[in-house]
């Protein structure tokens, strides 16, 4: 029966084509993480492809290792050099990028001066520019400082008491030094998974949301029905191809996602802290870049899947798969609308909606914390523990829908 | 096997589209006469579990058939008004599929599908996608899919409408065939399909059932006597304004009518024998205002 339903998702012509927009979509992230993963050699011109990504990682390979203040040290005064030779100091592009060409090794690490030499919400590219080698020693205490200089003014009214402990605390025991390595792989696969995420869950949406309600507009529920299996192990069968579908389709789609980027870029810095670069610098989660992956895909997943489920649920009970198709479109659209306020209660709200699930990569970086019984947690634990229970929960609620369904 | 209907009523909106209907059935090919509109469909669809009645209920041999659930619907096959499929299957894998739904072990189905198809006359369409087979063919594989579990009750709603004359005559063949030994529930507004296969005939009007029995005892039973008569063209208004007007055959010279009535329309009128379609019209005239269904 499963095979069947499966079957009957899959022959139809429109979800071919779904499948060739996801591969058309891979294609594109693929060209633009190419292309933004070039190299500018010593005549100032960039270099795009296979050989520049790997003249990259050469260079930065060089700069790996622990971020002591020693290293943050040579980083500054190599830096400052670059920076007030003639070439960097010319009005002229070419010559510019001649010069920029010479910091390509360090520049993840450069990145991260930006942010702990500036203030919390400063983006100052030329800080580091203008920076004595001598604050080196600075690096890791001024990402405290600066947050807790943030949590006073700022971000006063944003957190409570308790909350403001957890952040400054989670601050303070992150391990230092931090362990650089080159890392390009895992922050473009990060970068682009939650538009790879999304749109296949989108995509799988406008598969699923025909598997209960194409029997009624088929007119080939009566049949179902009247058959010994169609009011229990008919809709069993159902279920199980959409969640089989859901889960061979994203992870097909994750896996070829994350072997090809990885593939082009290299794994190295699987076990860098995420901290060790500018993207997760400000982070409270203490993982490794393999681990917040980890947390991406599964988040992923949990989403798509509860996601689909309440597509299908809705499909169920509408018989209408136009009806269906919306639920994943308000629940990815809506909360990008509403967020951006300054109402803390909101923003807590949207901190846990289900879309978050198909961004783990930004829960991460964002300081959504809930006080539950006394106790601070942040959205991932929340996200990661509620979502598995209501997705479980949605399964029985879908099959007795559906099995009480009458044919006129 | 006994097939009992109490009291079964099915409202929609307040408006009663099966009414108090009392009926038992056994073996036999039970031909389900109405208007569209009677409430067949309802009934049938009752019969076959998909609705749940107002109120009254249905036994098989004396259970309640929404009770007894998945046990009922091993017994049944069921071919619908608006046959459904999935048009990107092939026969072979819709019929594949139907047999999982209904139970039917892959192996068992494997054998018994070929035979139906031949049965059908569909074994060398069995590769096609169901979208491409013609209008005969798709009722056709529809009657395969409900025979799948060699059911014991079979009820084919409407299985001839929309078919051609020849197709029409196959399909009536075929039913004959697949009639033995089970009890089958046909409903049709074409009177001929009834008149070939049926041993029992059902007349059903808004929501009742209004004459059951043989075709015989329902000949007998209807109190009104077909005459026949010569007319002029010009008079056939005035006739139908005041009798059952069964036929109407245009002559050189005039019109010859066929005509329901107690009494002799007219002193030339010569009594005629009557058939179901007189029948028809006598219980269904005034909604059966279209001569082309009557056939």
């Amino acid at each position: 029966m499963t095979y069947y339903e499966i079957k009957k998702i899959w022959l139809r012509k429109g979800s071919r084509i779904a499948l060739g927009l996801m591969l058309a979509v891979l294609v594109l992230i693929l060209y633009f993480i190419i292309g933004e993963n070039g190299y500018v050699n010593e005549k100032g011109d960039e270099e795009i492809g296979f050989s520049a990504i790997a003249k990259v990682r050469a260079l930065k390979k060089e700069w790996a290792g622990e971020l002591t203040e020693a290293k943050i040290r040579g980083v500054l005064e190599e830096n400052v050099r670059i920076s007030n030779t003639p070439e960097a100091q010319s009005k002229d592009f070419q010559q510019n990028d001649m010069a920029y060409s010479q910091k390509q090794g360090f520049l993840d690490i450069r990145d991260l001066c930006v942010y702990a030499y500036g203030g919390f919400n400063n983006y100052d590219y030329y800080l580091p520019d203008s920076l004595s080698p001598d604050v080196a020693v600075d690096f890791y205490p001024n990402r405290i400082k600066n947050l807790k200089e943030w949590l006073n003014t700022e971000g006063k009214d944003q957190f409570s008491e308790k909350e403001k402990e957890y952040l400054i605390s989670q601050y303070e025991t992150l391990k230092t030094p931090l362990y650089y390595d080159y890392q390009a792989g895992w922050k473009s696969l990060f970068q682009y998974a939650p538009a790879v995420i999304s749109i296949a869950t989108l995509i799988l949406s406008f598969l699923c949301a025909g598997i209960f309600s194409g029997e009624f507009q088929q007119k080939s529920s009566a049949v179902l029905y009247s058959s010994l299996y169609g009011r229990d192990k008919a809709v069993a069968a159902k279920i199980k191809a959409g969640i089989m579908v859901v889960t061979i389709f994203y992870w097909g789609v994750v896996l070829l996602y994350t072997g090809l980027v990885l593939g082009i870029l290299g794994a190295d810095g699987a076990s860098c802290q995420i901290q060790a670069s500018s993207e997760g610098w400000k982070s409270i989660y203490q993982i490794t870049n393999w681990q917040e992956y980890l947390l991406i895909v599964l988040g992923g997943y949990l989403g798509c899947l509860f996601m689909l489920l309440l597509t299908m649920w809705v499909s169920a009970k509408t018989d209408s798969a136009v009806a269906a198709v919306i639920v994943p479109f308000v629940l990815l659209f809506l909360p990008s609308f509403l967020s951006g306020s300054s109402v803390v209660l909101l923003n807590k709200i949207l901190g846990v909606l289900p879309d978050q699930l198909l961004s783990m990569g930004q829960v991460v970086e964002y300081f959504n914390l809930y006080e539950i019984g006394g106790k601070v947690v942040n959205a991932a634990v929340i996200l990661l523990a509620v979502y598995p229970i209501l997705t479980c929960l949605l399964i029985p609620v879908l099959y007795r829908v559906y099995r009480k369904k009458q044919v006129y | 096997m006994e097939i009992k209907m109490t009291n079964l009523t099915k409202e929609f909106q307040g408006v009663a589209a099966v009414d108090h209907v009392n009926l038992t059935m056994g073996e036999g090919v039970y031909g389900l006469l109405g208007v569209n509109g009677a409430g067949k469909t309802t009934l049938m669809r009752m019969l076959c579990t998909l609705i749940r009645p107002s109120s009254g209920c249905i036994t098989c041999n004396g259970k309640n058939i929404f009770e007894m659930d998945g046990a009922y619907r091993r017994l049944i096959g069921y071919l619908p008004q608006e046959f459904g499929f999935y048009p990107e299957f092939s026969v072979q894998d819709y019929l594949m599929y139907v047999s999982s739904i209904k139970g039917v072990r892959p192996a068992v189905a494997r054998k018994r599908i070929p035979a139906l198809l031949h049965q059908v006359g569909l074994s060398r369409a069995k590769n096609k996608k169901m979208k491409k087979l013609s209008g005969g063919m798709k009722r056709r594989a529809g009657v395969a899919q409900a025979m799948l579990n060699d059911p014991k009750i079979l009820i084919l709603d409407e299985p001839t409408a929309g078919l051609d004359p020849n197709e029409r005559i196959r399909f009536r063949n075929l039913i004959s065939e697949l009639s033995s030994e089970r009890l089958v529930l046909l409903s049709t507004h074409i009177v001929s399909d009834i008149e070939y296969i049926a041993n029992q005939v059902l007349l059903m009007k808004d929501g009742r059932i209004c004459q059951a029995g043989t075709q015989e005892e329902i000949l007998r039973a209807t109190p009104v006597r077909v005459w026949s008569f010569f007319a002029e063209k010009k008079e056939i208004e005035t006739w139908q304004r005041n009798y059952l007007v069964s036929n109407v055959k245009t002559l050189p010279e005039g019109v010859m009518l066929r005509v329901l009535s107690e009494q002799a329309p007219c002193r030339e009128a010569k009594e005629e024998a009557m058939t179901l379609e007189d029948v028809f019209l006598y219980w269904f005239g005034e909604k059966a205002g279209n001569h082309d269904d009557v056939l």
